[in-house]
């Protein structure tokens, strides 16, 4: 288990601060998954899918459902301050054999990162998003398929 | 639907990057495990969406690691408490932990095995050396009682030979006044000139001393050899003396250990003469 920490922690962390965009919740958060995961190895399934992406998910759940809560609604009312600026850029020079984040940005379109977005660091579901900003379901999908597709394409270039 | 279509759709992505409700993730899992060609294109879009979350890394600060591995030890521990009810909602660690806990189950057990094993080997080798030694010490001894017994037939056969041979004089020695109870058998046989002693009964020799016998010719004595003696007894029943040409009679006095040259008449203990 302190391997697959040491191993995922940070991408997890990202993720999680991503969402929950304040870094004392995402602590709370990130532990709250790693116990989970520890908890529920068993649910995971090599065939269903990849570890890691299990592991983002069981982290994406659990942070979207602290966001959706009641409790966190109310304390981030009363703390109007953003966290702090390493949630709202995360760090791009943690993986230098990576592309930094800005040059993502730059390669795919407002849209389809916003979509993107939306759907993994906000949780809406295809149809929240399609009736949210009134777009038809269909552009929502071919949105998010052009935009992974540019993603892996400037992932697999530089790898 | 076919697949080219399926993968083409969207769905895929849209399950990548978690938009999708339950219901659809499942209904998409089912898909993808009957088709390998969906399966990898699924796998291909998680992966780029790994890739994109992983570009958001921000390393947590370390104290967050001992917490987390604290609660996880802590349920753990909570966990092995609780007996059985409790257990199948986490059927979870026994089998991730499982090629672990079976190799370390494994390999105590063959541990326990070969040392067990070792243990009863170095007892069957133990026995076994016991017994080897055994027989050894047994054969020995048979050995030596053959030797005995061999022996005791060369002597008794010797005495056999000599008392048979007409040729030996049988001379009796009887003990002197000073020495009524002394008795020494004398066989000699003038032509071969030799000389045995037997049934020898003399009182047991003081320290430093020994008997001699004495071959007497015209009153003249003649060494005839010391006669060898142990606890009192003659060590051997039959022993062979120094050869004598020609005597009237025999006698035995008591000598210093090696004898003497002449012998201590004063020390006389058996004589007899020679019947012609």
């Amino acid at each position: 288990m302190s391997v697959l920490y040491d191993m995922y922690s940070p991408a997890l962390f990202g993720v999680v601060l991503q969402i929950v965009k304040e870094e004392e919740t995402a602590e709370d958060v990130l532990q709250e998954a790693f116990v989970k995961i520890w908890n529920s190895f068993q649910s995971y399934d090599d065939s269903k899918g990849r570890l890691f992406t299990w592991m983002i998910n069981v982290c994406r759940n659990l942070a979207i459902d602290k966001i959706r809560s009641k409790q966190y609604r109310v304390s981030q009312k009363t703390k109007e301050i953003p966290a702090s600026p390493r949630a709202i850029y995360g760090s791009g020079s943690f993986k230098p054999e990576h592309i930094g984040i800005r040059e993502i940005t730059e390669k795919l379109n407002p849209e389809q990162k916003q979509i993107i977005d939306l759907m993994y660091f906000e949780g809406l579901t295809q149809s929240e998003i399609a009736e949210e900003f009134n777009i038809p379901l269909g552009t929502v999908k071919t949105r998010a398929r052009s935009a992974i597709k540019t993603l892996g394409k400037l992932f697999k270039g530089r790898e | 639907m076919n697949n080219e279509d399926y993968i083409t759709s969207g769905i895929l992505e849209l399950y990548a990057a978690g938009a999708l409700t339950d219901e659809e993730r499942r209904e998409v899992e089912q898909t993808a495990s009957h088709s390998p060609e969906i399966r990898a294109a699924l796998l291909e879009a998680c992966a780029v969406m790994e890739q994109y979350a992983s570009h958001y890394a921000v390393q947590p600060r370390p104290a967050l690691k001992n917490r987390v591995m604290d609660q996880i030890q802590a349920q753990t521990a909570n966990t092995a408490e609780e007996e059985q009810p409790v257990r199948p909602l986490y059927p979870v660690n026994e089998r991730e932990g499982s090629p672990y806990k079976w190799m370390f189950a494994a390999s105590i057990a063959l541990f326990l095995l070969s040392g067990f094993m070792s243990i009863r080997f170095y007892q069957n080798w133990q026995s076994a050396e016991a017994r080897l030694q055994q027989a050894l010490a047994s054969e020995q001894t048979l050995a030596r009682n053959y030797q005995t017994a061999s022996y005791r037939l060369d002597q008794q056969e010797q005495i056999l030979q000599v008392m048979r041979n007409p040729a030996y004089r049988t001379v009796r020695m009887q003990g002197v006044e000073a020495h009524p109870e002394a008795n020494v058998l004398v066989y000699w046989n003038a032509q071969e000139q030799k000389v045995f002693v037997d049934a020898v009964q003399l009182p047991t020799p003081p320290a430093g001393k020994q008997y001699q016998l004495w071959a007497l010719l015209d009153d003249k004595p003649i060494d005839a050899g010391l006669i060898s003696m142990e606890n009192g007894n003659a060590t051997a029943p039959m022993q062979p003396m120094k050869n004598i040409a020609a005597a009237q009679a025999f006698a035995v006095t008591l000598e210093p250990a090696g004898g003497s040259v002449n012998p201590t008449l004063e020390q006389l203990y058996v004589m007899g003469e020679v019947s012609s």
